[in-house]
């Protein structure tokens, strides 16, 4: 799985390019490190290449979302492939994670 | 139909899961239909890997009546997944717990999901109905 994190207007937009699974999601978590230290977060994420999630990448989503909220900061992932959604839906992640 | 037994399985997720993913049954199906499969595999056997403590798993693939089936039999300790509670999927994110995703997923994906415990062995069984 690929992040690219570009700042621009007081926002943070991130790029997730890939799989997110077992044999990654160890990487990914280093690699989201700057989004979860960010002192007033308003991230967009956009899905579109993302190619699937495990409960692995789940977890992760939760931890960001979490040090978000705990910060009253404001994050949404977009452009979602359904298939992926799917995953969030039935999770219930669509619940607690803004999804566009 | 495929059947297949890993020993040892130490640090051979990505096999097991290519095995499933490449055979004849699984190979030819829709995209959408093997999405789910593969992260269903990757749910159970993660979980059977990292935590049943076996060293061997023994796998079995096959279609029956245009349903899939896939069979994770392992000589860990013995473990039902099915009887764990689901997690609440209403909580607000500040109370959401991490743990339970991996086979609430399979629930979910799956058409039907037999545990049984037998010969020492745990075995679990997902069915996948193809015309669904």
């Amino acid at each position: 799985m690929d992040l690219q994190i570009t700042t621009g207007e007081g926002k943070t937009f991130a790029t997730l390019k890939g799989r997110l699974d077992t044999t990654n999601a160890s990487q990914f978590q280093q690699d989201m490190a700057p989004l979860m230290e960010l002192e007033h977060p308003d991230i967009e994420i956009d899905c579109s290449d993302m190619e699937y999630t495990s409960s692995q990448g789940l977890r992760l989503f939760l931890m960001l979302q979490k040090a978000v909220s705990l910060k009253n900061g404001n994050m949404v992932m977009k452009n979602m492939r359904p298939e992926v959604k799917e995953v969030f839906d039935i999770t219930g992640f669509s619940n607690i994670i803004k999804i566009q | 139909m495929l059947k297949k037994r890993f020993e040892p399985v130490e640090g051979r997720n990505q096999e097991i899961i290519e095995t499933v993913m490449n055979c004849s049954d699984v190979d030819s199906l829709p995209e959408n239909i093997k999405f789910k499969i593969r992260l269903c595999v990757e749910e159970v056997e993660e979980n059977i890997l990292c935590y049943s403590g076996t060293t061997w798993v023994e796998l079995g693939v096959w279609i029956d009546n245009s349903q899939l089936n896939i069979r994770f039999r392992d000589g860990g300790v013995e473990f039902n997944p099915l009887d764990n509670g689901e997690p609440d999927l209403e909580a607000p994110v500040e109370k959401r717990q991490i743990g339970g995703l991996g086979i609430l997923i399979c629930k979910k994906m799956m058409s039907e999901i037999v545990y049984t415990y037998k010969d020492r062995s745990n075995s679990l069984l997902m069915k996948l109905n193809l015309n669904a």
